[in-house]
This record gives structure tokens, sequence and C-alpha cells, in this order.
């Protein structure tokens, strides 16, 4: 079959691969038919994150249809039409039990580098390296999903594909933003990072009672959309100091809630620092944690920060002392799909979501590399790109 | 022996037979010198299962279920009541044999020692987890290097240290979730030599994890 395959930093190529076949009893084998880009996925590519391999295919946010099931699958058959959430999870853990789906104790094979940098490793994600399982990804045309009856969802009839692959992450990852916020109604809150995730939270943060979302990017398209789409304010933080902004918004207070939707590549920070020994092993580079920092300073005294965007190692001057001083309260993680992907489903069949706007890009899978750049580039106005394998 | 302590004793000899594999797995591992105490190597390890007690125990009542989890890594056989053999599969090709003496110490510990083969003896114990955690394995694992190892150049002797964490891993994973989730020889663009030098690198990743 033909998959896009990473092939080193910055460097991705269509190549042709063995099709994957079941090799436990809990397994399915999807064909895929929308597989989206995501933020991730570039912390990976350009290398910020350790452990690729050249040849891994890349790719996690995806639908598709059930072409086969193992012995122990009860909830699927082939021919259903389902989306899969992008974190492994066994669902027989104390986490899983109690719904942290991303911190599933048995679904990372390779847990040791993530132990040595994290001190106990998260669950497995597909398509995502070697430190996270070194799972096959979803940039192909079939891919293998272990625990096929916990991860993967049939979905509702009529939803297009290009609008249910986003239930597999963007929607939790940025409803799991909005959650950690645990807000009662009428909040002010704040979303740094207009992408695919930064969207869906600010849909999020509406539907669960905020009363004003503020958004805030330098990409004029995605701050436009945003306003357009979800109704939300605006602020381009390469025009605007944001700090000032959100103070003056909001008479002084400072938002109730900050979400953090940029993660590690945040942009307009100074260089790279080296530290010591996750480094060695994990020939890692550090993170830059600028939205972080000003999302801290933000927040108004006891409001709640919430991290979504993905960090990877050590950063440097985060503001403990505001933290600390202000009495804040820090949310984290990465996303428990599997816990948010059926309600999300219910609201997209409802209306109350509908993500469909953010694959700008449909592409075919021979295209891969191309619309990584476009979405890297953030070129034409990008908010996704969604490959489509079966397409010629 | 108890029907109960069959099953407990199955616990042991699995975990005795995981043993076997993880030495042969991460035999070229180093790590910082275990505790020696009287000319033998000791380590202590343990894991949460999020099983009570009793679940830990009677999940090896079913010979047959135990028999296909440990398919991929060894066979296990009960010579008599408290003697078992397991030949583990050597991923390199051919099999390691073990002999093992597993007695029931008590409800809920049991000790082992290898009859035949590595000089080896070690004891599990379960002990109810605090907070609906579930049961704690815990494990010690003490060992001696022989000529044969100190001539295979395996006298730093961490290596059981890391076969212990790897079979309650697997342990763990079989209870709580029925397999061991396996990535190796998942499609990909590599070449075979590129494969290859992939398998390396997970080799370095999977073996000894936390426990
Ligand atoms: N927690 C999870 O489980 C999870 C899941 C999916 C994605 N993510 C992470 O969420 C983040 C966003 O993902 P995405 O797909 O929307 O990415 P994206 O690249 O499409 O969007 C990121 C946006 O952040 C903006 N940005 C950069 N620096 C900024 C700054 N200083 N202030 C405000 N905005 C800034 C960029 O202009 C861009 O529009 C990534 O870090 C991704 O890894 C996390
Ligand atoms: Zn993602
Ligand atoms: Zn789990």
């Amino acid at each position: 079959m033909r998959a896009l395959c990473w092939e080193g930093v910055g460097k991705l190529a269509v190549r042709d691969v063995p099709e994957p076949t079941i090799r436990a009893d809990r397994d399915i084998v999807v064909k895929v038919r929308a597989s989206s880009v995501c933020g991730s996925d570039l912390h990976l590519i350009n290398g910020y994150l350790p452990a690729m391999r050249e040849g891994d295919i890349l790719g996690h946010e995806f639908m598709g249809e059930v072409v086969e099931t193992g012995p122990g699958v009860q909830r699927l058959k082939v021919g259903d039409r389902v989306v899969v959430g992008s974190v492994v999870a066994c669902g027989g853990c104390w986490y899983c039990r109690t719904e942290q789906y991303s911190l599933c104790d048995n679904s990372n094979p390779q847990p040791v580098m993530a132990e040595k940098l994290w001190g106990h490793s998260p669950a497995g994600i597909l398509g995502y390296s070697h430190a996270a399982g070194g799972y096959s990804g979803s940039h192909a045309e079939y891919i293998r999903v272990p625990f096929g009856d916990v991860g993967a969802f049939k979905v509702p009839d009529g939803v297009p594909d290009d609008a249910v692959v986003f239930a597999s992450d963007a929607m939790p990852t940025g409803w799991m933003g909005a959650d950690f916020c645990d807000l009662k109604g009428g909040e002010v809150v704040a979303v740094w990072g207009a992408g695919g995730v930064g969207q869906m939270a600010a849909r999020a943060a509406q539907l669960l009672g905020a009363e004003r979302v503020i958004v805030i990017d330098r990409l004029p398209e995605r701050l436009g959309t945003a306003s357009e789409r979800l109704g939300v304010e605006t602020i381009n933080y390469a025009e605007t100091d944001v700090l000032e902004a959100l103070r003056e918004m909001t008479a002084g207070r400072g938002p109730d809630a900050c979400i953090e939707a940029v993660g590690m590549e945040s942009h307009d920070v100074g260089p790279i620092y080296a530290y010591d020994k996750a480094k060695q092993t994990a020939r890692m580079q550090t993170d830059r944690p600028t939205s972080v920092r000003q999302a801290i300073m933000a927040a108004r005294k006891g409001g709640t920060v919430s991290i979504v965007g993905v960090y990877g190692g050590l950063v440097d001057k985060f503001p403990l002392g505001a933290a600390m001083n202000k009495a804040l309260v820090l949310r984290m993680g990465q996303m428990h799909a599997q816990r948010y992907i059926p309600m999300l489903l219910d609201r997209i069949a409802a209306g109350e979501i509908d993500p469909g706007y953010l694959a700008t890009h449909p592409m075919s899978l021979e295209d891969g590399a191309r619309g990584y750049e476009i979405f890297e580039k953030k070129e034409d106005g990008c908010l996704r790109t969604v490959l489509h394998p079966q397409a010629a | 022996m108890t029907s109960n302590g069959t099953r407990w004793a199955l616990t042991g000899a699995a975990t005795v037979t995981a043993l076997g594999v993880g030495r042969v797995v991460a035999r070229r591992r180093r790590r910082h010198q275990p505790e020696r105490e009287g000319g033998w190597y000791v380590v202590n390890r343990g894991i949460t299962v999020d099983r009570p007690v009793d679940a830990v125990i009677g999940f090896w009542t079913d010979r047959e279920r135990l028999d296909r989890a440990l398919a991929e890594w060894a066979t296990l056989e009960q010579l008599a009541d408290n003697r078992w053999r397991c030949v583990a599969r050597d991923p390199a090709g051919g099999g390691t044999e073990w002999r093992a003496e597993i007695t029931v110490d008590g409800p809920r510990r049991l000790s082992w020692r290898v009859t035949d083969g590595p000089a080896q003896e070690g004891h599990v114990e379960l002990v109810p987890a605090p907070q609906d955690r579930g049961t704690e394995i815990r494990a010690e694992l003490r060992w001696r290097s022989g000529p044969v190892r100190r001539a295979l150049g395996l006298t730093t002797g961490s290596d059981p240290d890391l076969g212990l964490r790897d079979a309650l891993r697997r342990i763990k994973s079989l209870i709580e979730c029925g397999q061991m989730i396996d990535t190796r020889r998942d499609p990909s663009g590599r070449s075979p030599a590129q494969e290859k030098a992939t398998d390396k690198v997970r080799e370095k990743l999977m073996s000894g994890g936390r426990a």
C-alpha cells in the first residue's frame, strides 16, 4: 500500500509499504478515508520530539472503514464507518477505568525514553514516534488499530468524512482544554492559537458556558475564520500587546481561564538552549513556551491556565512566581480521546459543532508532503490539510 | 496443594518463565551494580495491577489462557506438585530451559528457586493496594554469577533486574488487557537494514521499563 513516511528532519515522501494485518485478538484494521495533518506532526517532522526513525508512517487524526476485526472485537464489525482516537488505550488499567485514557499503563510498549524524560510513560499514540510506542500512522491506505473496541467509534450517517475526522483529535483536544477550565457559566476565556485545536477549544468554551471567548494568534486569516465561524473576539499578537489588551478587555481583571493551544514551537522566541541528561538521551531540543508564559501572566488571580499545546521537555523562564502568587490552577495533558468522542459525535450530529470548516485543503495522499508544507507555512488560509488515501 | 495454591503457583511459574525471556532479551544491558548480600545480588521491584488480589491469583486458573498468553515467549510444564519446567524462546533462535521449584509460603506469598539453570531465587508477594488501586505485586530476585555467566561477561549481573521489570510489566498487561502490545513489524517504509537498526532502538526502549 502507499503511505506517507518521515525520511529525516523536514523530509517526507510517499512510499510503498506492506499492509497491516491483525496481530492480536482485539485489533482492527481500518481502511483510511480521511487523515488530517495536526500541529503535533510539525513537532515530529521538525525533530523537536525525539525518536522518529526513517520510514515511520505519520498521521494520527483519521477516520475510515473497518475492513478486518480480530476475534476479540465485539462492538465493531466489518463495514462500520468509524473515527479513531489518536491515543491508544487498553480499556483495562486504572487510568482507562477512570477515563484518563491518555495515561493508559499498557499501550506504550516502548516506555523507557518517556520514563527517563518524564518519570513515567503516558499512553502510546498512533503515528507518533518511537517514544510513543512506535505505532504506524494513518497517512496510509490501511492502519492497524489495537484495542479497536476502545479506540474506534461508529460515526453518524450523513456527517461528511472531512468533518467527522476532527473528532479524532482536534475536537477532543479543544474540548479537554475547555473542560479543564471548570466553567460555571459567564466566564471570560482567552485561547492562544487559532489552529484547529484552538478553534475547537474556543467553540467548546462557548458550549460549556463562557460568555466571552477571545482568540489570540498572528495570522489574520485564522483570526478572521474564528470570528466569522464562532463569533469570538480576537487579538493579533503581532500588532497588539496581548497582556495590555486582555487587561483592558476585562476591565482590569484578566481572563478567568486561559487555554494554551500553541505548543512547543510557539512563535517569536529567542535561542534554543541545551540541557543535560534528557537531551543526551533524547537528542531533543528545548521547548519554546512564549504563549504559556503569557497565559500565566494574563490569567486573573485565582484563575485557570489550561495547556493542551504539546511540550516535550524543559522550559526556561517559567513564571512560577506569577502562578504561585496569583494562586492559579494549572491543568494540562494529552487529550483523553475516548472520553470525549461519543459526546462530540452527538454534538456534531446535533449541529452544535461543525468542524468541517477546518478541512481547508483536501488532498490525495500522494500530495502529502506538499500538504504539510502548506499547513506548516499556513499558506493560502490553510487550517488543516486532510489527506485521502483512497483517492486516485 | 490447594487449588488456589496451584493457581498461585502458576503466577510464580509465569513470572519465572517471563523472567527467562527477559533475561535473554536484555542480556547486553548494563546498569548500576545492584545490592549484594552474602554473595547474592538482590533487587526488589513492584508493580500495581488494577485488580483485586483474588482476581490476580484467579487469572491463572485457566491453564489454556496462560499457555496462550505465554505462547510467544515460552512453554510451561508442571513436572510435579511444586516443580516446573519452562523453555523460554530466545528471539535469536533456540531456547533457554529452566527448571524451578515453586513453594507456596502463604496465601499471598510464594518463592521459587531455579534448580537447573543459573543460580537464581526469588519471592513474590501480593499486597492489596490502597485506594481501590488493585494489587501490588512485589518481587524480590536474588542471583549469583556462576563461572558460565562470568565467561559470558554477565558478571555485572544487572540483566536479571531488567528481566524482572519486563516480567512484571508483562504480567500486569496480560491481566489488565489480555495482551502485551507489540509494534515491531508494523508497516513502515524502511529497508530491511533500516528495520534492523530500528529494532535495536526498539529493544532499548522496551527493555527494562519501570516496574
Ligand atoms: N494535548 C493534546 O492531546 C494535543 C492534541 C492535538 C494537538 N495538540 C497540540 O496543540 C497545539 C496546536 O495544534 P494545531 O493543530 O492547532 O496547530 P497549528 O500549528 O495549526 O496552530 C498553532 C497556532 O498557534 C499560533 N501561534 C504560534 N505562536 C503563538 C503565540 N506566541 N501566541 C498565540 N498563538 C501563537 C500559530 O500562528 C498557529 O496558528 C500543538 O502544539 C499540538 O501539538 C495537543
Ligand atoms: Zn494531533
Ligand atoms: Zn489502559
